[in-house]
């Protein structure tokens, strides 16, 4: 099938009136030897056929039958039902970057009310209307603070930033002629402020540090801020945006910039993506920002009204002196978090950062009374936290599938000196009962 | 009519009132508290709102919205076709959405075989032989193609390639990219017929070029019949070929882009594939090369084997990671579907019913505008409004006037080397009677140009707010409620 609507009595009275006789004749410009023989025969599927196909592919998943305790940067919360039904509506889903500002209004106040709600928690002066994802949020964070402090060619990475956010900042950076000094964290997965104290210096342009970290930590980043700033150096703050609920919020802490990956709010895991960077800042940096800021003004009759604003700093601009190539990004992901993030409001983001903190810390409480399972920290935790099984972390975990449970993630992966241990998330979608069977079969796994 | 200010979400905060629920709580649980110098100190100034007053405000955005399924959308290098439901329908199944992107292999062999699958239904259409889903965006996909092009020359030791040439037509993004990877950009100049000035790009060639960074059809919706040669002057002085996909929905089936001449390329599935552009994002923007560039596409990607499929996390020269996992997936089930329901006979109809569209539009709007190049177009073309400055009238008083009349205007002012332009591509999905109503649209506005040039300039006057404040807007700022 496909979803053309002319078909041969319509293309035949177009073609006569641009005065050709077939439609080759348009394609007359393609030097020969590229031009490819037209299929003959119709190789697509009808509708029906094609949802068959899907489902049997799908059918091949099973993960979505097990209960989850991974997280790791992408976290399962419950998706009110009024975002799927805004984001399918016609005119957000199938509208294209509002530059026509005129017949985007609904699209740009959207934008606006993401940027004013990402502002609320973070307590940060402004926002732009969204990144990719969480590590082109820190990359783009970092190229930031390096137009900001030009003369400044360092940044100070945490180790315990997400390591694939790691990966990407690298991409990002390679080009630029800056170094990387990696801030390690000590043995109990905070960082180690000594070497903070030693890194710091005023080649320095920035600090990226996660919040919390990625072994689940709550740390004071506070006085990590005040030693930055001491040197003129920009703290950014990646942050899972649910933690600002209920832990102290990238204004209190004192951030220059505040980002991270708004998929806690509103959107599905769906293997990765879309899910939605959010990047928010200090005023004084609001013309380093990168992508879409929507700003408010008036319209000719003096009312009120939304438009893209402060473009000077974009690509379809300034081409080559822009802020950043990035041109379309995630608007429709930031509309699902901002209806999920009023949907919660002001009280309710709390409760649910309580309920995901005090459901994590339940499980976390009944492993620390079981014998022979170690923490590696006893540190604050938010809704994650990482715990060490005696024996083989392989036939911890494959026990736990045998049993329909995706325990965590084996940290051995991203660090070497974490071998044997789990990164276990816990949200709201976990109820006692569940808890309680992974409390069980903890145990089994002990015998 | 009664005229209200329109509110935001949070201007319409009532205490205590709320829509969200929570799952049932236990005393258990409420025994756990954090540390309470971390805790938060100050409000957090989101609304308090009922579920009604939350839906009503949100609809109430969106009536204030063109889409394609409402509006003729011909906003040109953008490919506003429709967007099945289908797509959206199998892109909910519960196994796709809820798969997490650290889960294992085995658990989600699904997702993989779509990854695999896709990549490999791409790769045949565009005559490449390797590729990576990754990028976010078509702006990240050009991104991740030059760093490959970057690493490709350093893997050689060939160190002084630090120049990209892109032509002056390109999409804003090019530059940008370049600039971002660390080149310095060479614009090339287009020449009288709307190609690109061979005699200019064979001046600027040299062992300094890394690559050239190419549309074809390019951005004037022509087709480069210097193709060959283009390819030919940089590969001849060691450089790479990088193709800009957005304009793919003119080729497809007709022209494998690899064998232009092309190394490495990006698609935007949110273009040529049918995803939607939902405002301006998620985009999807893959990259494909050829035999040469594979080794530096980045990590991860899936691996068939004998009876399943597997990420692969690392890889010897890859460039590295682009994404926080696996990118856009949701973007690649829709894509896929896409291209599974048109087969290869589909996809060749597209391309052809889409520069079928785009000529007689053409045609028909001759004597209305100066066209500037008027030899056959691909899957868009550039019309000039310079014949009615006279008057006083701009193509933005034109696109603003499209908007009364319920047309969503063409991409106006771009590509900037075109005075007054207005880049026109109505898409293959559109029927020739819509044509014709647009066709209609613009003699009548033309005819409002002579008889009434007023109303055109104060257009729109049908839309929720008129011509709004732009500079206002950048001088004073206000980017958010309470600011």
């Amino acid at each position: 099938m496909d979803f053309v609507s002319n078909q041969e009595p319509q293309l035949r009275e177009m073609l006569n009136a641009i005065g050709i006789g077939s439609v080759d004749e348009l394609f007359s410009t393609i030097p020969d030897k590229l031009n490819q023989p037209r299929p003959t025969i119709d190789d697509g599927l009808s509708e029906y056929e094609g949802i068959c196909h899907m489902e049997a592919i799908a059918g091949k998943n099973v993960f979505h039958t097990f209960d989850n305790y991974l997280g790791a940067g992408a976290y399962e919360h419950h998706i009110p039902a009024i975002v799927g039904a805004i984001c399918s509506k016609s005119e957000f889903l199938t509208s294209y970057t509002p530059y026509q500002s005129e017949a985007s209004q609904g699209m740009l106040q959207s934008i606006f009310e993401f940027q004013s709600a990402i502002c609320a928690l973070t307590g940060m002066d402004v926002s732009n209307g969204s990144l990719y994802d969480g590590a082109s949020a820190c990359s783009e964070a970092l190229l930031m603070a390096l137009r900001h402090h030009k003369e400044r060619r360092k940044i100070v990475i945490a180790e315990s930033l997400h390591p694939h956010y790691r990966g990407v900042v690298e991409q990002y950076l390679c080009s630029q002629g800056v170094e990387i000094a990696t801030l390690p964290f000590a043995d109990n997965g905070a960082l180690d402020e000594n070497f903070l104290l030693r890194t710091l210096d005023e080649n320095t342009a920035a600090i990226l540090v996660q919040y919390p970290n990625f072994l689940g930590i709550v740390e004071d980043l506070q006085s990590v801020a005040e030693s930055a700033h001491k040197k003129g150096v920009l703290v950014i703050v990646c942050a899972n945006p649910l933690v600002y609920g209920l832990y102290a919020s990238a204004g209190e802490l004192g951030a220059d910039i505040a980002i991270g990956d708004g998929q806690p709010f509103g959107i599905p895991l769906q293997f990765g993506g879309p899910y939605v960077g959010y990047i928010a800042c200090k005023k004084e940096l609001v013309r380093q920002l990168p992508g879409r800021i929507v700003g408010e003004t008036v319209d000719t009759k003096g009312r009120r009204g939304f438009v893209l604003t402060l473009q000077a700093r974009e690509q379809h601009i300034r081409r080559e002196k822009a802020t950043s190539n990035i041109c379309t990004n995630q608007a429709l992901a930031a509309l699902a978090s901002l209806i999920s993030m009023i949907w919660y409001g002001k009280k309710g983001v709390q409760k649910l950062a309580l309920t995901n903190y005090q459901r994590a810390s339940y499980l976390k409480n009944l492993l620390e009374n079981l014998p022979g399972i170690e923490f590696l920290s006893s540190e604050p935790i938010f809704n994650e936290f990482a715990i060490k099984f005696p024996g083989s972390v392989q036939e911890v975990i494959h026990h736990f599938r045998k049993k329909k449970i995706e325990p965590g993630l084996d940290l051995v992966r991203y660090f070497p000196k974490l071998r044997g241990y789990i990164l276990v998330a816990v949200t709201e979608t976990k109820s006692k009962e569940q808890l309680n069977r992974y409390l069980e079969v903890a145990k089994e796994c002990l015998i | 009519m009664f005229n209200i200010r329109m509110e935001t979400i949070f201007e319409k905060s009532q205490v205590d009132q709320h829509a969200y629920s929570l799952p049932k709580d236990s005393r258990e649980f409420q025994t756990y508290f954090p540390p309470k110098e971390l805790l938060r100190k100050t409000e957090i100034l989101l609304p308090e709102i009922s579920e009604i007053d939350l839906t009503r405000h949100f609809c109430n955005l969106a009536s204030r919205n063109m889409g394609i399924d409402t509006n003729f959308y011909p906003l040109g290098s953008c490919t506003m076709k429709l967007n099945p439901r289908v797509n959206e329908m199998c892109a909910a199944f519960p196994s796709f959405v809820r798969s997490h992107p650290l889960a294992p292999d085995e658990a989600v062999q699904g997702n993989l075989q779509i990854m695999h699958e896709l990549i490999k239904m791409l790769c045949s259409l565009c005559g490449m032989s390797g590729g990576s889903l990754l990028p976010n965006a078509g702006a990240q996909g050009e991104f991740v193609g030059i760093r490959m092009i970057a690493a490709y020359h350093q893997k050689r030791k060939d160190y002084q390639r630090k120049e990209i040439l892109i032509p002056d037509n390109a999409h804003g993004t090019n530059p940008a990219t370049a600039v971002m990877s660390g080149f310095k950009t060479i614009p090339i100049a287009t020449d009288e017929r709307g190609d690109i000035n061979l005699e200019q790009l064979s001046h600027a060639v040299s062992g300094r070029t890394a690559g050239l960074m190419l549309t074809n059809p390019n951005t004037l919706g022509l087709f480069s019949q210097k193709i060959i040669q283009i390819a030919d002057i940089i590969h001849e002085k060691g450089g790479l070929l990088y193709y800009d996909g957005a304009n793919l929905n003119a080729l497809l089936n007709i022209v494998r882009i690899g064998e232009m001449g092309f190394d490495v390329m990006h698609i935007n599935l949110h273009k040529t594939f049918s995803t939607p552009h939902g405002g301006g994002g998620p985009g999807s923007g893959p990259i494909l090369c050829n035999d040469i560039l594979k080794p530096f596409l980045p990590v991860p990607y899936v691996e068939k084997r004998e009876n399943d499929y597997k990420l692969i996390w690392k890889a010897e020269d890859s460039v590295g990671q682009i994404a926080s996992f696996h990118g856009n997936f949701g973007i690649y089930l829709r894509a896929y579907l896409y291209i599974k329901l048109h087969g290869n006979y589909g996809l060749r109809r597209i391309a052809e019913v889409a520069v079928v569209n785009a000529n007689y539009l053409k045609t028909k709007l001759k004597g209305l505008f100066t066209i500037p190049f008027p030899q056959p177009c691909m899957h868009e073309f550039v019309v000039q409004a310079d014949n009615y400055l006279d008057k006083g009238i701009k193509a933005l008083d034109i696109a603003k006037r499209l908007l009364d009349y319920g047309v969503h205007p063409p991409t106006i002012y771009f590509p900037l080397i075109i005075k007054e332009c207005m880049l026109i591509e109505p898409t293959e999905s559109e029927s020739k009677a819509t044509l014709d109503r647009f066709i209609e649209i613009m003699m009548a506005i033309v005819e409002e140009i002579q008889q009434n040039p007023d109303i055109v300039r104060s257009a729109p006057q049908t839309t929720p707010v008129t011509r709004l404040d732009e500079v206002r807007a950048a001088k004073h700022p206000i980017l958010k409620q309470y600011s």
